[in-house]
Order: structure tokens, then sequence, then C-alpha cells
């Protein structure tokens, strides 16, 4: 204590110096109207700039669960859309009507894919949804620019799809610009480009020509991108255009996906077994 | 240090402060010039004073000129701030035969070369200080230093004329 108040003693000058000093700092900023605005500006600055910093830090943890409900929000969304594209009357002066069944047929759910690969000659996907989610198989999924597979099986939380990068899944395909119908077939290599058979060489088809799904399609809705027609051969001892086909969906990055229910697939599948069978 | 000297200097203190609240407040020359004679108080400070009493004088004048200039805590603190400092200058400027026990600070004491260097550096560290406590905005600091250079030339004119008037005396 002793050596504290000797201690005081000997730097008495500085501290008188720095106790004057800071009562003069204060004034200054307490009393001049600049100055005191300069300071609040100032440590506004300060704080805002900390503040903003911590936000966005947080934005960034939030990012996961933003997502999530981007891709809810999403799904909705399409829901919405594959309504109003049946709605959309064909150009027909037929009196045809579309019923309140076949509007509200698709409906659309949002899911992360957990686990996937690309580069086998038979891909699929695995997705956190499953029957709880009212995932059945045989659904289509798709994602935010294309085709993606189809639901192959699921589990009470889980589900398998088989993605189109599979060598025994096609999908039937449609040129949009001459509505020429065909299907999409992986050959089996590069996880880009898939081929389109079943299009006859007499038909006319362009570079750059959208291919998108077709309305034969038991799986997917109508008229859901595909790819972009990207080279088109023609062998000569073939009937068949050669069709390379680069598809939208980027499947090495691929986060979310969303399935689409179709509450008429089993009326539609039902009827067609009353087809009799050709012997 | 008798009763009459500390009475005679209380007094010049008192006519500095007056003279500098009444007439030097609006007078600049060219916008850039400011005579703040005030400050003769810490100049001609006897060597030997107390360091806690100058502190706490500067503190007081500084108060008191701000209160007239409207600028709270900046005269002050650049008084308060030079007011610390003397003692360094002193010791930076000690002569080769150092200091006269009873000497005091001026013209007629000390050498010219001596007396100038000091004035120069007791009023440029406080213009200096002043300046740009009140520009409080570091893009000025050009002009700061302009003021705070042509003012301490003029307050080195304004003492050295005061200095001459007192040794002719």
């Amino acid at each position: 204590m002793i050596q504290l108040f000797q201690f005081l003693a000997r730097q008495r000058v500085i501290l008188l110096l720095l106790l004057l000093e800071l009562v003069n700092v204060w004034a200054v900023f307490k009393y001049n109207a600049y100055q005191h605005t300069l300071y609040f500006n100032t440590t506004n600055q300060w704080a805002a700039s900390i503040l903003s910093t911590t936000q966005e830090v947080k934005t960034y943890h939030q990012l996961r669960i933003v997502n999530g409900t981007l891709a809810r929000e999403n799904a909705q969304l399409r829901t919405e859309l594959l309504r109003l594209k049946s709605q959309q009357q064909p150009l027909t002066k037929l009196p045809y009507y579309v019923s309140e069944a076949m509007l509200n047929r698709y409906q659309a759910v949002a899911s992360k894919v957990i686990d996937q690969s690309t580069s086998m000659s038979q891909n699929y996907l695995t997705l956190d949804k499953g029957r709880k989610d009212g995932i059945q198989p045989g659904m289509a999924v798709i994602s935010s620019t294309g085709v993606v597979g189809k639901v192959m099986s699921c589990t009470d939380n889980l589900s398998l799809v088989v993605s189109v990068l599979h060598t025994s899944n096609s999908v039937s395909a449609k040129l949009k610009r001459s509505g020429e119908l065909g299907y999409i077939k992986w050959p089996g290599y590069q996880s880009e480009v898939a081929d389109m058979m079943d299009v006859s060489k007499y038909k006319k088809v362009v570079k750059g020509d959208t291919v998108v799904t077709s309305d034969y399609n038991a799986v997917f809705p109508p008229n859901i991108p595909i790819g972009i027609v990207a080279k088109v051969g023609l062998e000569k001892d073939d009937t068949f255009h050669d069709i390379k086909v680069m598809l939208f969906t980027q499947f090495a990055t691929l986060q979310y996906v969303y399935v689409i229910k179709n509450r008429l697939a089993g009326q539609q599948a039902q009827l067609e077994t009353t087809k009799p069978k050709a012997e | 240090m008798n009763f009459t000297f500390n009475f005679k200097w209380f007094f010049s203190v008192v006519f500095a402060i007056a003279i500098q609240v009444l007439f030097l407040r609006d007078i600049a020359i060219a916008n850039v010039a400011f005579c703040f004679i005030y400050t003769w108080f810490l100049v001609k400070a006897p060597m030997q004073v107390n360091p806690l009493l100058l502190l706490l004088g500067a503190m007081a004048v500084g108060w008191v000129i701000d209160v007239f200039y409207n600028t709270h805590g900046m005269h002050a603190f650049a008084c308060v701030l030079v007011a610390w400092l003397r003692p360094v200058y002193f010791r930076i400027l000690t002569p080769a035969n150092g200091y006269d026990e009873r000497s005091s600070i001026s013209l007629a004491e000390m050498k010219w070369l001596w007396f100038f260097s000091y004035l120069f550096l007791m009023l440029m560290s406080h213009h200096l200080l002043l300046f740009i406590l009140e520009a409080g905005d570091w893009s000025l600091l050009g002009f700061s230093v302009l003021k705070a250079l042509s003012s301490t030339l003029l307050g080195m004119a304004v003492f050295g004329i005061l200095e001459f008037f007192n040794r002719s005396e």
C-alpha cells in the first residue's frame, strides 16, 4: 500500500497530466458540436461495421436453413406452375376443358440429395424424404433446371432414385420446336450428355433445339426441360437420327430436387392394366 | 519568489487573457495566422516552478480561454500538454554551461538563439495540437499545419517585440 502511494507520489506530474487531458478530451467531444457529431459518427461507423460483420457471419451459418426454406417455397411454386401449365387451353376449337383432377394432378415435394454418384454407368441418388412425406416408388424427380430421375424404392424416411444417368432408365421426350417424339437414353459415360433415340431421319432436327419431356410420359409431367440438342448425326445405314443432348441438370452439384407426386398415376396404371394383352 | 512577484504575475496573466478574449479573439491575418498571446504565461513562467502547479494553471487558463472561444477543452488540452512538455524543451535546449539557478526566461537573460528556439517549440506544439484538435479531420492536416506554422511565426514576432520593450525598460 505504501509502495502504491510512493508510486503515485513519484508519478504525480504525469498522472495529473493524464487526468487533466482526459477531462479536456471529454470536454472537446462533449461540448463541441462538430467533434460531438464526429465522435458519434465514428463510433456508429465502427459499431455498424462490427454489427454488419456479425450479421454476415450469422447469415453464412443460416445459409443451410435458408436453402431449405427456399427449396420448400420453390416446391410450392412448382406445384402452382404445373397446375397453371395444364390449365393452358390447347389451340383448338374443340369444347375442351381441363378437369379439376387433372389440374391438381401434380404436387412437388422439396428434398435434399444426401448421396449420389455420377461416374458409374448406373447412377443413383439418395434423398432425405421417404414414405412419411408421401413419396412412392415410380414418382418423377426433377431439379430446378431439368429432369433428374425416377424414384425406385422408399423407406420411411429416405428414397432411392434412379438417375437419368442410368443405361436402363429412359425418359419419353420431345423436341420443343417440331414436337417430334423420342426418348432419352444415357449411353453410360459422360454425365453431361445423353442420346435421343427414335427420331426418324426424315424429320428435321435443328441443333440448339430444346428437348423436353413429352405429353405421353407416365412418370414426368409434360414440358419439363431435359437438355439441348448439341449434335445431330445421321448414320447412313440407320433409320434414325443420332442426336446428342446436352443435359440441363448439373448432376455433379445437385443439392435440392423436387419429387413430383402424380395423384392420377394410380388410376392411369389401373386403366392400363385393363388393356387386352397381345398374345 | 516573493508575494509581490506572484501578485504581479497573476495580474499579468489576467491581463493577457483579457487582451486575448477582448481584442485578439476575432483577429486572423490572412485567415491563417492567429495570435495567441495568452500563451505568454506558459512561456514566461519561472523555470523552477512546481510542475503540478503549472499543469493546474495551464488547465485553468486554457479552460477560461475555451469558455470565451467556445471551443471547450481544446485550448486546455493544448496548454496542459505544452506545460508538461516545457521541462523536456528545457532539457533539449540546455546551453553548454547549463542553466543559471536564478535565470528567468527573457531575451535579456538568454541568448537570442535559445530564446527563439524555445519560443518556436512552445508555440508550435501548442498551435499544432490546437489546430489539429479543432479541425478534427485528418484530411485538413495540411491546412492545420500551415495555420500552426504561420501563427507560430506571428507569435514569435509578437513575443520578440514584447521582450524588446521589456528589456529597454
